[in-house]
């Protein structure tokens, strides 16, 4: 699935950008066949609705094209960018919001590879494993923050816990969603 | 928030998650853009918070959403190109940037910018529209085939009301449900159909079941009633083998999706002609 370059290896996301940046729909189509069922996935998670999820879906892959000279390397990942970017549209097409909050200029630093399908997939496994060992109070104040757009003063509402101890049932759940990348 | 200057991990943790109020996210936001320190863990706890991703179920969009983005850049690649002509060619010596003569740029540019821009719009509420339409289309075939369905059960319970050959049994309530009776219209060859009236309300979790005792043998389920049966108003149609003599018919209370055999009480039961003194339908 991955494209090749003229040497064999995968092109990275950087370079299909360059070539977005100059125009080559080749590129984008080949970023959005690796990348548009993670972002789908995710912002139908989120939605819980398959056409929304579409629609920005292709919003984003159509603002990478009319602005890909924005990226900046330095500034982190760009499959970051999209899954993150994905989930704050997402949550706030959810809370009805009207000013989507689009990410600052610092991005978003991923410690793992994502850029071909097969690393994807050991990915999936990694962080299933994870999530399914993790405690269901701890899954749950994960999953209301990440997925459901929730405060930790509302996950301590909605599940009549002390805000201390959802803070601590977050920290304690990251900490073992990290142990993926070691 | 912050542990002297810097932002405690935990908080950039937090925000990257989306769990901070929006007080203490503004906050946090505006010390962090002025923090290159912050800034670089917050990126790193970002790219944590979205292995988040990788817990969710995959599916694929649908084929047409990247046939619609391809069409829709397409649209403004044109455009963009279109509109570019006056300023590219612009200076001494500038013009070669896109090798277009100035004659033509002028009014031709002008018209037809704006039409791509409006055909770019035009193809996206189409594909919009389109999208629309399929869920109304999917929507209305559901309602076709439910449509289907009744016609075929209405023939059913005609085919077995109008037969010479069907026989009628009536059905009294049994225990709590004393009040309730009904009446089976059986044809051995067309199936059965039963009229009910003040049944006692099912728990979400219950269903009537009707039963056929045959001469010998098991009892043979002849159809779920309420909750994932089939009814009209009071009115149910059932499924039996063909050719099967019947000398009872039942209603217990089942689980929803109904048993093999009877395993609930007994709320209707009643004998068909000349059985009605055989000891083993007995509602006891």
């Amino acid at each position: 699935m991955s494209p090749q370059g003229a040497t064999g290896e995968a092109t990275t996301d950087w370079t299909l950008l360059a070539r977005i940046g100059q125009k080559d729909e080749e590129a984008l189509s080949a970023l959005y066949d690796r990348y548009s069922g993670l972002v789908f996935s995710e912002a139908k998670r989120i939605l819980r609705d398959a056409g929304a999820a579409e629609e920005i879906l292709q919003d984003l892959f159509y603002q990478i094209w009319r602005t890909s000279q924005r990226f900046d390397p330095a500034r982190g990942s760009l499959a970051g960018w999209l899954l993150v970017a994905a989930r704050n549209r997402a949550i706030s097409k959810l809370r009805r919001n009207t000013v989507s909050e689009e990410l600052d200029e610092n991005g978003v630093t991923l410690g793992f590879d994502v850029e071909s399908h097969a690393a994807q997939n050991l990915l999936l496994d990694k962080v299933r494993a994870v999530m399914g060992n993790l405690p269901e109070n701890q899954r749950e104040a994960l999953e209301c923050a990440y997925f459901e757009g929730m405060s930790h003063a509302e996950i301590a509402e909605k599940t009549g816990q002390p805000l201390g101890t959802v803070k601590t049932r977050i920290r304690s759940a990251m900490e073992a969603l990290k142990k993926v990348l070691l | 928030m912050s542990n002297g200057e810097h932002i405690r991990l935990e908080e950039l943790e937090l925000f990257a998650l989306g769990a901070l109020p929006e007080a203490e996210a503004a906050a946090l936001q505006a010390h962090v853009s002025g923090c290159g320190e912050c800034a670089m863990k917050l990126a790193e706890a970002r790219g944590h918070a979205a292995l988040l991703t990788f817990a969710v179920k995959q599916d694929k969009p649908a084929g047409t959403i990247k046939a619609e983005l391809m069409a829709r850049i397409r649209a403004n690649r044109e455009a963009e190109e279109r509109y570019a002509w006056p300023v590219k060619t612009g200076g001494r010596g500038g013009g070669q940037a896109r090798g277009k003569p100035e004659a033509k740029s002028s009014w031709l540019t002008w018209v037809l910018a704006p039409a791509a821009v409006v055909l770019a719009l035009v193809s996206f509420v189409l594909s919009w529209q389109n999208r629309r339409i399929a869920a109304e289309l999917d929507r209305e075939h559901k309602e076709a085939e439910a449509l289907v369905h009744d016609r075929e059960e209405i023939e059913k319970l005609v085919g077995v009301l109008a037969a010479p050959d069907t026989v009628t049994v009536k059905l009294a309530g049994i225990g709590d449900a004393g009040n309730a009776n009904g009446v089976v219209k059986f044809n051995a060859k067309a199936g059965v159909v039963l009229y009910a009236a003040d049944l006692p309300k099912l728990p979400p979790d219950k269903s009537y079941q009707m039963w056929l005792v045959p001469e010998s043998g098991a009892p043979i389920s002849a159809g779920l009633l309420g909750p994932g049966g089939r009814a009209w108003g009071r009115m149910w149609t059932g499924d039996v083998p063909a050719n099967t003599q019947a000398k009872a018919f039942a209603v217990t209370i089942e689980p929803v999706g109904g048993m093999a055999q009877p395993t609930g009480p007994k709320i209707l039961l009643g004998a068909t002609q000349g059985r009605e003194e055989d000891s083993s339908l007995r509602s006891e």
